[in-house]
């Protein structure tokens, strides 16, 4: 046992589980407690998918799911409305792939609609004659090396070729394409497009065709991962904004930026654009130079006397201190290192304007760089754990589970606990960007939010200390240890405190620490205690998880993991052998 | 007037060289009322005069435009240009390029040097005051260095003049 402190931790929350039950009269009334119970609810379905937290509104497409919902979008619009399928493609795609919306405008005005997309009622033939002239080129060709669109305008194949292959080389305007005749504009459908174009026109087209029904639909987006080909298919209305792609990036669907929570959308775009603008750069020439008196360069100056010499061709020298040329200082002026002549002006308040901004400058940049460094130290601890993660998945487990004698499903919860790292990590980052913008006159919030990050990033470091240093000495041994089944229970329990401790604070954040308003009047929770209070209260909630949620949990072999330490116990065990948790 | 872009230009494949000159010769039977087309032996580049129409703002005035054909005409659109001085219209830039959308968007094969023509006479004649765009100077500037009016994001604002 490495350290006495922790393992109390880990028993202690085990033993105000029991407790729970008792006291479960006294919470009933408090609104938190329904919150907590939806959480559990839903975190039981996460055995396929242990990333995501909540209830999905969303979907993950892969290419031919796209494929198949295209397809059926189609189908669907051609049955309704009697058309062909290459006719409901196209009035679709112009209504951005909104069955509901090609209804309701065909339905209206069905004479309009056909006018605007290019659909004629009826296709016209070619005109009659052996010969006819082509429009483009303007030689003249047999019926059968000519082609039109439903409008009859003829046109040789090689011109249509010409024609489609421009358009599908010049974007996406492609799916769009009219008669070239320009008093005609009826749309050109795929089948004509696809058996004229040459094969790697074909599939840039259907490229297009593809994306089309991505980008063009309010209802989807890509995966901005980069070279993630998978599409988020999203049910707005209720619930975050979060989104965790099957290729396990994690983005919030309104912004596309990766997840975010507990800071909203704005506050995201205003640091992003903060970190990367020029306005920062200008703010650190503001503060750490000065321009030269005679051509205006800024100058950094680093170190050394205050006789500077700007770089050639300038090479004008001048005094730092009151940017007068440097021939006007020597004894006169008080010697190389001091001016007197700045020490009196400044007396007389000469300066005081152009020194007041420097130092604001310098003191929010000051400010905003203890944020950004933060913030940035986590984003790179994140990547380490992910990559932590999968070396624990790829080599690590299959050693513990043969140094330990343990079946691979039965470590679970060291996946889970580097998981819930990972996810700590995340959240971490963002409240140094929720702490940047919190105002600095709001001075109880700003306590709160101090003390809540300061027990977020302990709580943190401890799962992570025991995820990582305590599990190597259970790797690196000779055989099983006897003492492995009190660890799974430590790193379970931490594990669950903290994913407690973490979910509290994105709330109470995203409340607006709304908490420090309520501390005066009649808080029960005791508002002094804060989200340390909310977390220890939140594991016990967490073990007593009603027995619906619960039962959920029995997989395909019949087996029932424990909801605390994740053992897979037989299906007529009530208590889990390893913990003693009640089922 | 010879642009960088226009000299430097592929020469005409074989199909926008069968295409012109079966368009030379369909202007030479039957010339848009108007227009003349100046005699060269260089089918990439045409120069053809135009005169403002009787009874409107132009007329009595002459202008000259330069056609200049690319590589894959006519599915490629021509770069069409006033030589300056260019008239005084609301669409038409002192540098002579032309704000109009058939020659760059609406583009289409089935056009004609004449058809192309036709529409700039039309945009000529329902001009009801002699100026400039609003950005002239800003555009003019720009454009410096001999740059095509086809590589200019062009907004249509209006299709009344």
């Amino acid at each position: 046992m490495d350290s006495e402190d922790d393992m109390h931790d880990a028993n202690d929350v085990e033993s105000v589980d029991d407790d729970f039950y008792s006291g479960e009269t006294a919470m009933e009334s408090d609104d938190g407690d329904a919150a907590d119970y939806e959480f559990i609810d839903n975190d039981s379905d996460e055995d396929d998918d242990p990333v995501s937290h909540r209830s999905q509104n969303y979907t993950i497409l892969n290419e031919a799911d796209i494929h198949l919902r295209q397809e059926d979008n189609i189908k669907k619009i051609s049955s309704i409305l009697s058309i062909s399928s290459d006719e409901a493609a196209i009035l679709l795609r112009h209504y951005n792939w909104s069955v509901s919306k090609v209804n309701d405008e065909w339905f209206a005005n069905e004479e309009k609609v056909r006018r605007i997309v290019g659909l004629l009622e009826e296709s016209r033939a070619l005109p009659r004659g052996k010969e006819l002239t082509c429009g483009i080129c303007f030689e003249v060709y047999t019926c059968d090396k000519m082609s039109s669109a439903a409008c009859g305008h003829p046109f040789c194949v090689t011109c249509w070729q010409g024609y489609i292959s421009t358009a599908i080389n010049d974007g996406p305007g492609c799916l769009m394409l009219r008669c070239p005749d320009p008093s005609c504009g009826a749309a050109i459908g795929q089948d004509m497009i696809i058996k004229l174009v040459s094969h790697d026109d074909r599939e840039k087209y259907e490229r297009y065709f593809l994306r089309s029904f991505v980008e063009d639909n309010r209802k989807t987006k890509w995966c901005p991962a980069p070279g993630c080909d998978y599409a988020v298919d999203f049910i707005v209305g209720g619930g975050t904004f979060d989104v965790t792609c099957r290729c396990s990036y994690s983005f919030c669907w309104n912004c596309t930026e990766e997840a975010h929570r507990p800071v909203d959308c704005d506050t995201v775009s205003k640091w992003i654009r903060k970190n990367s603008a020029e306005s920062e750069n200008m703010n650190w020439i503001l503060a750490n130079s000065k321009p030269c008196p005679k051509c205006k360069r800024p100058i950094e100056k680093n170190q050394g006397c205050m006789h500077i010499t700007c770089t050639p061709p300038c090479k004008f020298e001048f005094c730092w201190l009151c940017l007068g040329a440097w021939s006007d200082h020597g004894e006169r002026t008080g010697g190389f290192y001091a001016c007197n002549r700045y020490e009196a002006a400044k007396q007389e308040g000469v300066y005081d304007d152009t020194e007041k901004r420097r130092e604001m400058a310098k003191n929010s940049l000051e400010r905003y760089t203890h944020f950004y460094e933060r913030w940035a130290t986590n984003q790179s601890s994140r990547q380490k754990a992910l990559a932590d993660l999968q070396q624990m998945q790829n080599i690590h487990l299959e050693k513990l589970s043969d140094k330990q004698c343990q079946p691979e499903s039965q470590l679970k919860f060291i996946t889970e606990a580097w998981l819930q790292i990972v996810e700590c990590r995340r959240v971490l980052k963002w409240t140094y960007a929720y702490g940047y913008y919190l105002p600095a006159h709001e001075h109880a919030k700003r306590q709160l939010f101090e003390y809540l990050q300061g027990e977020a990033e302990s709580g943190l470091e401890r799962l992570h200390q025991c995820a990582e240093k305590e599990l190597y000495s259970y790797l690196n041994v000779d055989g099983p240890s006897k003492d492995f089944n009190e660890f799974r229970m430590k790193l379970a329990g931490l594990t669950s405190v903290t994913r407690n401790y973490f979910e509290n604070l994105v709330r109470a954040l995203e409340n607006g620490l709304s908490d420090v308003d309520a501390r005066g009047g009649t808080s029960r929770t005791g508002g002094s205690r804060g989200l340390g209070a909310g977390s220890s209260k939140n594991s016990r909630n967490k073990g007593a998880a009603p027995p619906a949620a619960r039962s959920r949990n029995i997989d395909d072999s019949g087996h029932w993991s424990c909801e605390y330490c994740t053992f897979a116990n037989v299906r007529s065990a009530n208590v889990c052998q390893m913990c003693q948790h009640r089922r | 007037m010879t642009s960088p872009s226009a000299s430097s230009r592929k020469v005409l494949s074989k199909i926008a060289t069968n295409r012109l000159q079966k368009e030379l010769m369909e202007w030479q039977v039957n010339p848009p009322a108007g227009f003349k087309h100046k005699v060269t032996d260089n089918l990439q580049r045409w120069v053809i005069e135009v005169n403002g129409a009787p009874g409107t703002l132009y007329a009595n005035e002459t202008f000259q435009l330069q056609v200049d054909f690319p590589e894959h005409y006519p599915m490629e659109a021509p770069q069409v240009i006033f030589v300056p001085p260019a008239p005084l219209h609301p669409h038409i830039y002192s540098n002579g390029h032309i704000c109009l959308d058939i020659l760059y968007d609406s583009w289409s094969p089935a056009m004609t040097v004449s058809s192309v023509c036709i529409s700039i006479l039309s945009m000529l004649s329902s001009s009801t005051s002699k100026q400039r765009p609003a950005d002239d100077e800003r555009y003019v500037k720009n454009c410096r260095n001999g740059r095509s009016p086809k590589e200019t994001r062009w907004w249509f604002h209006d299709d009344k003049v």
